[in-house]
């Protein structure tokens, strides 16, 4: 079957809906997987069609497969809370995510598809003395690396925020970092959204394939043994998050990641109430209100290794009477859904963006809590390292070798819970 | 006012008339009635605007499943999405229509439904994109996100709300027919047991309908009664009615809530509800079934209600929606319907039925001709037609001839589906049984055992028989219930989902989602796009993501892609729940751990000297410290830091210094432990002498300093930080029992038993021996870095001669309950002398002058010790100490590294800040290259200007230089980089 | 919510300890010569094993010892908790509900989006 181009407006929608909405074409074809690809990447989350999408794009390649053990998107990209922003501390961080939020802000455009990112700004509380240092130390970085960040008084938080309690409860809001450009996205669309495209350009997307084994010969690639055979490869690139470290070891790599269950909830829809993304690492808590009028609510992380895709609900507990406390309007909402994805965890907090030992082969994970914000700008240099078989400069200090000569990225205060 | 429908029901208390506000609108009801029943009983069925469209939508169920009817409950600090069909009516409750403006009648948003050919599924993903970028933030996305939301935001509510723990053998999740039998059976058996029922009258399908006539010759209701009565008489089990389990998680751990105010406003200081957290060895699922609709033109007129939910309006609420409904259905559970509105004296108006003549019960056919009844078999509903109700019904009968009828009611019924909903959270597999058309229970994950038709077994007159063989396994008693039915039934059912309609325009709609106003056109646009696996579709169409999670529509869904795909439905995927089951109020989870009960509050022994001396506290973790004592309510903070500092270093100063950790080790290798525990070695130190020490990560990196005082070769008392204490106890517990078991040595912490007072500035030897006149405090007798134990009146007190500030100085330690009186004692000496109270901005000032540093202000765990000059902490002849072997890595020796340094404006009326950047331009271009920040800075009284610490690359060689600090408003502020100590270098005033 | 059997206090909520990542991980000693890779390797490689893992906990808010475990990571399956000196138990011992890395057990796995 033969790739076809689409074309989205509203023109296109209007002619459509005098059709019955019948002639839509497929998003993406179906194909069996061939003998030989000259990049295979494993995983078929927004990270992983990502880099295919600019593999095909930025590089040229064209003899594509994205394998996917289930869908496309139905691990952490369909599990996230969409939080986008960029005001990371160290300079490695700040020059990623912010490669990534200008994708980000021309993403819609590029795809013709609308992943509705939404630039209703990010806020990170202060809720005591250290808090303050930490985000006025950031803010400054931010602001010298060219990225909006910008510190609001106890008063400018009230104005945008009215409904949260700033005072009345254990830790006081003292202020807060925020990024205007920051934001939400549509978490499914962008995996949508880049698999259409990269179908477009070629690229096989073969879901329910699960990679086996990664094969390797005299410190070569091989391919990748797969649940629909064997598939040989110049090139593999592995963004598996959770299962990146399960399928490294297959190839004799070890990777520092630790997979933790990560939960998060939504409430019932209500009319818009909360303008903004507001998150606090010191109480536990983050929130955005979706387009449907849900509050998406970020939970923590359990302390130790799983893979089932489900934490306790001690750490839901946590978060909710942290909302309640700092949203007394909250008290009455009622949780409509809670889920959990596995995140992948570095000991720096940072990920890892880098080849290997094996010639062609790549890894993209680590991304631990805060992935969704950094999938085009992660595919994006991922994609340019697969290519050139070196990384770009933007990544360059997200390799594996920093763990061995000990020049982490670390990103504990920055991240902590929240991101 | 008009007369309200009523007859029998022995839940309704018909002497007791009840009235309510629905829209400001004053409506009657009884005692006992849902807001949906006495709507119902005044004819009102339009009670709210749908999602997208906003269409008219009416009561569709009787129950937890209803996806149409949600309200705001404004009489409860405005409730939003509250189910109509569940919630009872209290005198004077306020209750209000969702999502429609002005008025429920006249709403302005359904004007949506003239543009719905273009609302298709992935709307918005294929818009919004022109013309230009700047289109979207300032025009579309507004737009959108103005129309979210159903119900409005709630008012403020301090949620009163409890925990409760259970620990049992036995869950039974309802009690309706299967699980009053189960419990019965296992009356005073030895298993403790909870029997959970979401109703506050138990029975369930016995009262919903009148499809039992007898059981054990007892009428239905009388042996619902006996057998409560004999359940609650028992010892083993207990009953917890107005209870909805909501959660099933691993373990056997379910999640309960319990509301305490059925029927009669919340009070404002009685909890309102109750989180019932329970963990058991066993569940047993008696939840039952709930029914599904059937798709077709204008499914979602007001006026259509699901069979089985119109029963329940008669048999549990007495009143019948309406005398003659039309009756659509493709299976044999309506039949007892039927049944109950031909008891109250009415009849349908037709029953219109997809099986074929043959299939339907022979006494389904003699109860209809009887009742002289039309009777449609064979045929289907292909869509009805209305405005604020349904008015016309169109049937295409078995010869394919189009018939109307006219009738503003219709009970639809779609067949039934077991309540897998728990089952799958538990995350037990389920099957597709192909006869009975539904998902089933097939293998449990935990040990859970489903009952009657929670699971799939829907033939009443078989139940004892399922319970006996289940439950063997506890040794339950034999059951022998003898139940007669009034409607012979074994479940029957014929496949359909959807019915295409007559005339189709790209307006017509035939919903497969109520609340989110989803239709089946956009499954099959879904479909033809690719989203063929079932949790696209889900995402993309947003079926089933409404706040009933789609409980009577999803399986049908399922049946409607499965014929598109020409799969199996079990190939197609199955449905898969997330907790919680409905909606679960955030309030019952936040329970009391929240408010004044968030985080506990630990305060030093003097806390109350403290606040009667008008200090301001900072939190610290989860201390209560001293930040500053003004002296009084004009004094700013900085002008109180100054004068606090100031009179440190001319007189004296005390800081309470107990919320610093303090830990005991002690054991015949305790000395080999300190040493690989901490970077410095304590084994040549004399037994009574204290060193300042640094504790490193495996990484290298350091993670806390203190000061470790030598009692004997086998007893050390370390102090942390405070933040840091519970870390370092934690870490050396972890080392002494996993990595060198092999030492004889235990730790443990006595930072709560003993009080720290910190005591510096030049008059503090003459305080000292005023308040300790005993001791000598001579610096022969008493030098630096050592420490004496005493006895003051009676208890035994340790005081270490050591100093933060710079100043002389010595660290009291007290049991705490004594804290007080030397407390009070070093003030009233020390008056004469200047001695001031000071807090933790003067100490952190004091000690930044002299260059000390602070764990986590001026480190943040990618500092070594060489980085902040501390080589002198390393000793030098280890062999191993944590972190040892990454001081030597490739990155950690790089000389180049970011190092501590101190800095000072060279225009002295310059104010440095925290957090602001080191640069090496005058002007700054953006992006610049940053060399490190300020860490640490403050106006010193004593140098008279501002100055400060920092960490910038390659420091160490950079002392002499120049560069520039930025400031919050991106200008820079020429710097001089210099030493980090600031005040006496050569540590006279220390040792005077 | 898991509950752990202390080897000391026996069956508590998990509420009452912390985990301490892989068991059974040696420090290198101090004392002899090691390289930057292998020094790395033991501060920052756990393995991240899906499927039978052996693990440490610490009754943090109870008798404070460390203890080992075999858990399950595909279903969180508790199958064995011991002290920490005694002899680690064999692989085969535990039955493997996974049969490829990334695979997921028939029950017990959260993640539906795989068909079986």
């Amino acid at each position: 079957m033969q790739s076809v181009k689409r074309k989205y407006s509203i023109f296109s929608m209007a002619k459509n809906a005098f059709n019955g909405h019948k002639d839509w074409p497929k998003m993406w074809r179906s194909p069996e997987p061939r003998e030989f690809y000259d990049a295979i990447i494993i995983g078929g989350g927004g990270h992983g069609l990502g880099t295919a999408y600019y593999l095909a794009k930025e590089h040229g390649l064209k003899n594509i497969a994205v394998i996917e053990k289930g869908w496309l998107g139905g691990g952490n990209t369909g599990r996230n809370t969409t939080i986008i922003r960029s005001n990371y501390l160290w300079d490695d961080s700040a020059h990623l995510y912010e490669h990534s939020l200008k994708l980000w802000e021309n993403l819609s455009s590029d795809l013709n598809y609308n992943v509705m990112f939404s630039q209703r700004g990010v806020m990170n509380l202060a809720h005591n003395e250290h808090d303050i240092k930490e985000i006025k130390r950031r803010i400054s970085a931010n602001n010298l690396n060219g990225i909006d960040s910008l510190w609001l008084s106890k008063e400018e938080i009230q104005k945008k925020v009215p409904i949260m309690n700033t005072d009345n409860l254990r830790y006081p809001v003292l202020g807060a970092s925020y990024q205007p450009r920051g934001g939400t996205a549509r978490h499914d669309a962008i995996a949508w959204g880049f698999a259409m495209r990269a179908d477009e350009m070629g690229v096989d997307i073969i879901q329910n394939c699960e990679a086996l084994q990664i094969k390797t010969k005299n410190g070569k690639i091989e391919g990748v043994e797969t649940s629909k055979g064997f598939i040989r490869a110049n090139k593999v690139g592995v963004v598996a998050s959770g299962h990146s470290s399960v399928l490294a070891e297959t190839a004799g790599i070890r990777l520092p990641l630790q997979s933790k269950p990560l939960q998060a909830l939504v409430s019932e829809p209500i009319k818009p109430i909360i303008d903004t993304v507001v998150m606090s690492s010191a109480v536990h808590a983050y929130v955005s209100q979706s387009d449907k009028g849900e509050l998406v609510i970020g939970a923590g992380t359990d302390s130790y290794n799983s893979f089932t895709q489900r934490g306790g609900f001690d750490i839901i507990e946590e978060t909710i009477r942290a909302m309640v406390e700092l949203y007394p309007v909250f008290g009455k909402m009622k949780m409509l859904r809670q889920w959990g994805g596995i995140v992948d965890i570095c000991p720096d907090a940072s990920p890892i963006i880098s080849k290997s030992d094996i010639e062609g082969l790549f890894f993209n994970c680590g991304w631990g809590t805060g992935g969704f914000k950094a999938t085009p700008g992660s595919a994006n240099v991922f994609a340019h390292t697969i290519a050139k078989n070196e990384p770009h400069q933007i990544n360059a200090a997200f390799s594996l070798e920093r763990f061995v000569s000990g020049k982490l990225v670390d990103e504990h205060g920055a991240a902590a819970v929240a991101h | 006012m008009k007369e309200l429908k009523t007859n029998s029901s022995p839940f309704v208390n018909f002497n007791q008339k009840i009235s309510f506000l629905f829209d400001g609108k004053k409506i009657f009801g009884f005692k006992g009635d849902t807001i949906a029943s006495a709507l119902l009983r005044n004819n009102i069925n339009l009670v709210g605007r749908s999602f997208k469209y906003h269409r008219p939508r009416g009561i569709y169920t009787c129950g937890i499943e209803e996806p149409n009817a949600l309200v705001q409950i404004i009489s409860e600090y405005s409730e939003p999405n509250t189910r109509a069909t569940i919630k009872k009516i209290y005198e004077g409750m306020e209750v209000e229509s969702q999502n429609r403006w002005p008025s429920l009648d006249n709403d302005i948003g359904s004007i949506n439904s003239l543009f719905s050919p273009l609302f298709s599924a992935g709307f918005y993903y294929k818009t919004f994109m022109g013309p230009h970028k700047s289109f979207w933030k300032r025009i579309y996305e507004p737009i959108i996100r103005r129309a979210a939301g159903l119900g409005k935001p709630p008012k403020e509510f301090r949620a009163l709300s409890s925990h409760l723990h259970h620990n049992v053998d036995i869950v039974i999740v309802g009690a309706g027919l299967n699980g009053l039998l189960a419990a019965k059976s296992l009356i005073n058996n030895n298993h403790d047991i909870l029997l959970l029922d979401f109703d506050n009258h138990l029975g369930g399908i016995i009262n919903n309908s009148a499809k039992i006539s007898s059981i054990d010759n007892q009428s239905p209701q009388e042996w619902v009664k006996s057998t409560v009565e004999a359940i609650e008489k028992s010892k083993n089990i207990k009953i917890l009615k107005n209870t909805l389990v909501t959660t099933y998680n691993y373990i056997n751990h379910l999640i309960a809530v319990e509301d305490k105010h059925v029927g009669s406003r919340p009070s404002e200081n009685k909890v309102n509800n109750i989180l019932h957290k329970i963990r058991t060895d066993h569940v047993i699922l008696c939840n039952g079934h709930i029914e599904r609709f059937l798709s077709f033109q204008n499914n979602d007129l007001p006026g259509i209600m699901l069979a089985s939910s119109f029963e329940k309006y008669i048999c549990r609420y007495g009143t019948l929606p309406s005398k003659e409904p039309v009756i659509f259905s493709n299976n044999s559970n309506s039949n007892s319907l039927i049944y109950s509105i031909i008891n109250q004296g009415y009849k349908p108006k037709a029953y219109i039925d997809s099986r074929s003549g043959e299939n339907i019960e022979p006494e389904l056919f003699d109860l209809i001709r009887k009742h002289d009844i039309p009777l449609y078999t064979n045929s289907q509903i292909k869509g009805v037609s209305g405005g604020k109700r349904i008015e016309k019904i169109l049937i295409e009968d078995s010869t394919g001839g189009l018939s109307e009828i006219h009738s503003d009611f219709l009970c639809v019924s779609g067949g039934i589906n077991p309540d897998v909903h728990l089952f799958t959270q538990s995350k037990g597999l389920l099957d597709w049984d192909e006869k009975d058309l539904t998902y089933k229970p097939s293998k449990p994950f935990q040990p859970t055992i489903t009952l009657g038709s929670a699971s799939g077994q829907f033939n009443l007159e078989k139940v004892s028989d399922e319970i006996n063989e289940k439950l063997k396994i506890f040794k339950n008693k034999v059951l022998d219930t003898k139940i007669v039915l009034n409607t012979k039934e074994s479940y029957q059912i014929e496949k359909l989902w959807e019915i295409s309609p007559h005339k189709s325009s790209i307006w017509s709609k035939s919903f497969i989602d109520l609340q989110n106003d989803v239709t089946t056109k956009d499954i099959r646009q879904a479909i033809s796009e690719g989203f063929d696996r079932i949790e696209h579709l889900k995402r993309y169409t947003t079926n089933s993501m409404g706040t009933d999670q789609g409980k009577i529509s999803s399986i049908n869904a399922l049946g409607i892609v499965s014929d598109l795909l020409d799969k199996k439905v079990n190939e197609v995927g199955t449905t898969i729940y997330r907790p919680p089951y409905a909606p679960l109020s955030f309030a019952a989870i936040a329970g009391r751990n929240s408010y004044e009960f968030y985080d506990p509050e630990r305060k030093s022994p003097i806390h109350q000297w403290h606040k009667d001396n008008g200090a301001i506290f900072e939190d610290v973790g989860q201390w209560k410290r001293p930040w500053y004592f003004p002296l009084n309510s004009s004094e700013s903070m900085h002008d109180a830091v100054q004068r606090e500092s100031k009179n440190v270093r001319e007189f004296a100063g005390v800081i309470d210094g107990s919320t610093l950790g303090k830990i005991e080790i002690k054991g015949k290798d305790a000395l080999s432990f300190m040493n690989l525990i901490y970077t410095n070695s304590f084994s040549k130190m004399k037994p009574g002498s204290a060193r300042y020490a640094l504790m490193l990560g495996e990484d290298g990196m350091v993670k806390d300093d203190g000061i470790i005082s030598k009692i004997s070769e086998e007893h050390f008392i370390a102090t942390t930080t405070t933040g840091g204490a519970a870390t370092v106890l934690g870490c050396m517990e972890e080392y002494a029992q996993t990595e060198w078991p092999n030492l004889n040595v235990y730790m443990n912490s006595i930072t709560e038993q003993f009080a720290t007072f910190n005591i510096s500035g030049p008059k503090t030897r003459e305080i000292m021996n005023k308040v300790f006149p005993e001791i000598d405090f001579s610096n022969d007798a008493f030098p630096f870095m050592t420490f004496q134990f005493h006895n003051y009146h009676g208890m035994q007190i340790r005081i270490l001669r050591a100093s933060f500030t710079g100043e002389m100085g010595y660290e009291i330690y007290i049991p705490s309950k004594n804290a007080a009186k030397i407390w009070g004692q070093l003030h009233s000496y020390g008056k004469d002398f200047g001695l001031i109270p000071y807090g933790t901005e003067t100490m952190h000032l004091l000690r930044a002058e002299k260059g000390y540093i602070l764990i986590g202000q001026d480190t943040d765990g990618s500092i070594t010790p060489i980085d902040l000059g501390l080589n002198w902490t390393i000793g030098k002849t280890k062999q191993d100490f944590l972190g040892k072997r990454s001081l030597t890595r490739t990155d950690t020796i790089r000389t180049d590294r970011k190092q501590l340094v101190g800095i000072i404006p060279s225009n002295k009326e310059d104010q440095l800040t925290e957090g602001q950047h080191i640069i090496l331009n005058q002007t700054i271009k953006i992006p610049i290259p940053m060399l490190g920040h300020i860490t640490s800075s403050y106006q010193s009284p004593t140098l008279g200007h501002s100055f400060g610490l920092a960490v910038i690359k390659d420091g160490h060689s950079l002392i002499g230089k120049k560069a520039f600090a930025s400031t919050p408003d991106q200008k820079t502020i020429p710097i001089e980089i210099v030493k980090p100590v600031f005040y006496d270098e050569e540590n006279k005033r220390l040792v005077s | 919510m898991l509950i752990i059997e202390c080897p000391y206090c026996g069956l508590r909520d998990q509420s009452e300890f912390s985990n301490g990542g892989e068991a059974h991980v040696k420090r290198p000693d101090g004392s002899s010569e090691i390289s930057d890779r292998e020094w790395s390797e033991y501060v920052f490689i756990r393995s991240n094993t899906k499927g039978i893992f052996y693990e440490r906990w610490v009754h943090s808010h109870g008798c404070r010892k460390w203890f080992n475990c075999v858990r399950d990571t595909s279903t969180d399956e508790i199958l064995k908790t011991y002290k920490i000196y005694d002899t680690r138990p064999k692989l085969k011992d535990f039955k493997n509900l996974v049969d490829t890395p990334s695979g997921e057990p028939e029950l017990g796995s959260g993640n539906f989006t795989v068909k079986k």
